[in-house]
């Protein structure tokens, strides 16, 4: 993608992202901010297209399709006002947690316009998808081997913490609960 | 155009919208909904490195790859620990939360 297609799917998608981003602590619905997640983290992905990661970008789309999906229905299953009708105000401390939020954004945003980043130009095309799937199955294996048995422990971890009465729970014989 | 600042300074704003919800939103799921957003705001900087500093490493894309995972981590042990929490006191109020036990 040439210089000016970049820009102009990057600025676009950037206020998408960061709007959506702002309203999914802003609407009192939560299966709206869910869905808002979703769509903030679903134009990241576009992002990452835009940046010459179609790989990445792609497998955002997928990830976070699924994941705030299933996280939508979780906050509709928790929340004291799914709904957001009676309009519940789910914020405390607004003050400090603003402008600490604003004063750490600064902070970044100062640091990274000002340092002086090295800076290589992408030649020609975006980078072969084949590289990665290299470095996954070459130089970084061991690692990435790690992070899936990490996954298996999480789903066995997370299942026993959701079981009925926790992990220390004895069930009777023929308990089916 | 975009350059490596424009794109960290995109995910600075993005992170200090996440850690927004962490300080402030009052539920589990949304402070868990701050914590993506944070996530999000690394895997956009990884990918700003990738593009605009190191274009020949396809290390980047591995980095990016393992912040996925840990957000599906994050996800599925944060709706563990919501259920259990929310099966003892029957809230996922955090404000409720002040106590380890009893």
């Amino acid at each position: 993608m040439s210089g000016l297609g970049t820009a102009l799917v990057f600025w676009p998608g950037a206020v998408i992202m960061l709007a959506t981003a702002v309203y999914v602590f802003r609407t009192s619905s939560m299966a709206r901010a869910g869905l808002l997640l979703l769509a903030s983290l679903g134009v990241e992905g576009l992002l990452f297209l835009a940046l010459a990661s179609e790989f990445l970008g792609v497998l955002q789309l997928l990830m976070m399709s699924g994941e705030m999906v299933v996280m939508t229905f979780f906050m509709v299953m928790f929340m004291p006002d799914p709904g957001g009708l009676m309009g519940m105000d789910m914020i405390h401390d607004k003050r400090r947690s603003a402008s600490l939020a604003v004063a750490v954004t600064v902070a970044l945003a100062v640091f990274a316009v000002l340092t002086d980043w090295p800076a290589e130009t992408l030649n020609g095309e975006a980078p072969d998808v084949r590289q990665i799937g290299f470095e996954v199955m070459g130089r970084s294996m061991f690692s990435f081997l790690f992070a899936g048995i990490t996954i298996l422990f999480a789903m066995v971890g997370g299942t026993m913490l959701a079981k009925h009465g926790g992990r220390f729970a004895v069930e009777a014989e023929g308990d089916a609960r | 155009m975009i350059s490596l600042p424009v794109v960290l300074a995109v995910a600075a704003v993005m992170f200090g919208i996440g850690l927004y919800g962490v300080l402030g939103q009052t539920n589990t799921i949304m402070v868990m909904m701050g914590v993506e957003l944070m996530l999000g705001a690394s895997m956009l900087n990884l990918v700003g490195f990738m593009r605009y500093a190191w274009p020949d490493a396809a290390s980047g894309a591995f980095f990016v790859l393992i912040v996925m995972t840990l957000m599906a981590l994050e996800a599925a042990v944060g709706f563990g620990l919501v259920i259990s929490v929310f099966r003892n006191r029957r809230t996922a109020e955090l404000d409720d939360l002040t106590e380890l036990g009893g």
